[in-house]
């Protein structure tokens, strides 16, 4: 159900719930409501980051690119972006998840953008992902509304999926990986983060539920859930989610509580950083090569989390 | 079934009942033969399955098999709507077994905890009218899903 339909007639409702749905993220983020200066003064950490073949791609309130030295990169509203997503099929193309609502999409590496929100509902698009097995194939996570999905590289949209349900409420997605791992019903997997933590849903979307260790077969055996040895810390909100393209079992984690990384695709969980990581992106062809937005600046490992060094940033 | 016993079978589907809507009345049918977890369906059970449905599974699934009105959206208690079982759906996602185990024991017997207002048949329906009524639905299916969930049960092994 989306928020706004509960009470209120749709229509009318849907302008009612932007206003909301901006304020709170403007709350959230912090300075997309500011005067321009003043928001490009502190040097935020960022808040999404990504992988196009070697060069690195990061939003914050600006948007720049490193293929070895940072440069800025044009964005259709400063500050806007809240989610990226690459795929290694395509080098070049980058899918930004926008908070004025809609998504928009560059096809030369963050040079030219494009707007690609036809059909998606207004609202901020808290979190994106390009379909591992198929790259034409995007997601996108509207808040207060549910999972997009769009077959044609951004051309039409449709619902795929409302939000999961999560200790008695719908909840929003704050991070989104396709992740190439069969699921027994045809099709592979995309994980999702909320503010509860961690759950997924088959790319049939036939419904949300709890990672389990082994595919959806599994649980015919048994029948009952299996307790999770080593779990994501729960009640917290995952900043952002990836799966390994070269190692599709191998996923990284950002949250309050630092960076996590998972061997076995979500089922168990350790701790590779202890600082509040907002953001983590992992390299196509290496799945040890890391790099995390945490509050103290732009990170990296190529060891997989064990060790880090600082990023330096412009 | 063969070629010819395909024919026969959606032309009786189509005397039975209101059924010119069936997809396997209105298509070519299939070379490979329609099965259910590895058994040979017969004109006898899609009949059965056909009735089974009417009283059992259209009140939610619909009669035409389309499902409940915005079936993607949550309802208020959060559980979801009775999704379609035509190929707008995603019933043929499942392999047969999966199916069965669903009709007869819920939701939550393939995803462990999950809530559902999808009946469990078990003591309701027998296992011969459960798989009745999912041939039925099966037999519905274009050929492209039809060939879809066909690998998916057969890849689990033997359609068991
Ligand atoms: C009381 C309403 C109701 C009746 C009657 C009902 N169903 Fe359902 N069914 C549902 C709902 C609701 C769901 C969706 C479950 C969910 O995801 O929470 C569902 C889901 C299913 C699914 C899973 C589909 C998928 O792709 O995940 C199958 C299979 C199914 N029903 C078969 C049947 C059959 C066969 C019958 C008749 C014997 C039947 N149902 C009768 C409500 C009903």
């Amino acid at each position: 159900m989306k928020d706004y339909n509960m009470t209120t007639t749709r229509k009318f409702s849907t302008r009612l719930s932007r206003r909301v749905f901006l304020g709170a993220m403007g709350a959230s983020v912090g300075f997309s409501g500011l005067p321009f200066n003043l928001r490009a003064a502190p040097k935020s950490p960022g808040r999404a980051i990504a992988f196009d073949s070697d060069a690195l791609i990061l939003a914050d309130s600006t948007l720049s690119r490193n293929d070895g030295d940072w440069s800025p990169l044009p964005v259709p509203t400063p500050g806007d972006i809240l989610s990226l997503a690459t795929h290694p099929g395509r080098p070049g193309r980058i899918l930004a998840g926008l908070t004025s609502g809609g998504v928009a999409l560059s096809e030369d590496g963050g040079y030219g953008w494009e707007a690609k929100s036809k059909g998606l509902p207004d609202a901020p698009a808290t979190a994106v992902t390009v379909a591992a097995a198929e790259p034409d194939t995007f997601y996108a996570a509207i808040l207060g509304d549910g999972l997009w999905k769009s077959d044609d590289a951004g051309q039409s949209w449709a619902l795929a999926m409302d939000r999961p349900w999560l200790a008695k409420a719908e909840r929003d997605l704050t991070a989104l990986a396709s992740v190439d791992l069969a699921t027994g019903m045809g099709g592979i997997w995309i994980y999702a983060g909320t503010e509860l933590g961690l759950t997924r849903v088959p790319d049939c979307f036939c419904r949300w539920q709890d990672v389990q260790p082994g595919d959806a077969m599994d649980a015919l055996v048994s029948g009952e859930p299996t307790p999770m040895e080593a779990p994501l810390p729960g009640g917290e909100t995952i900043k952002a989610l990836v799966s390994a393209p070269s190692l599709p079992t191998r996923l990284f984690a950002a949250l309050p509580s630092g960076i996590w990384d998972s061997q076995d695709a979500g089922v168990r969980w350790s701790q590779k950083l202890n600082t509040r990581a907002l953001g983590v992106a992992v390299h196509p062809n290496n799945a040890d090569f890391v790099v995390a937005i945490t509050g103290d600046g732009l990170i990296e490992s190529r060891n997989g989390g064990m060790n880090w060094t600082a990023l330096a940033r412009v | 079934m063969t070629r010819r016993g395909w024919g026969a079978a959606a032309a009786l589907v189509a005397v039975i009942g209101a059924a010119g809507w069936i997809a396997a009345a209105q298509q070519a049918p299939d070379e490979e033969s329609l099965t259910f977890l590895g058994e040979p369906v017969t004109i006898a059970q899609l009949e059965l399955g056909q009735e089974v449905y009417a009283a059992s599974c259209a009140s939610c699934h619909g009669e035409t098999l389309k499902g409940q009105p915005d079936w993607r959206r949550r309802n208020e208690n959060g559980r979801m709507p009775a999704p379609p079982h035509d190929a707008s759906g995603h019933t043929w996602h499942h392999a047969d077994r999966q199916l069965f185990t669903i009709t007869k024991l819920g939701v939550s017997a393939i995803v462990p905890g999950y809530e559902s207002d999808m009946p469990a048949f078990e003591g309701i329906l027998s296992d011969h009218e459960i798989a009745a009524v999912l041939a039925f639905i099966k037999s519905t299916w274009p050929e492209r899903e039809r060939g879809f969930q066909a690998r998916i049960t057969a890849k689990e092994g033997g359609g068991s």
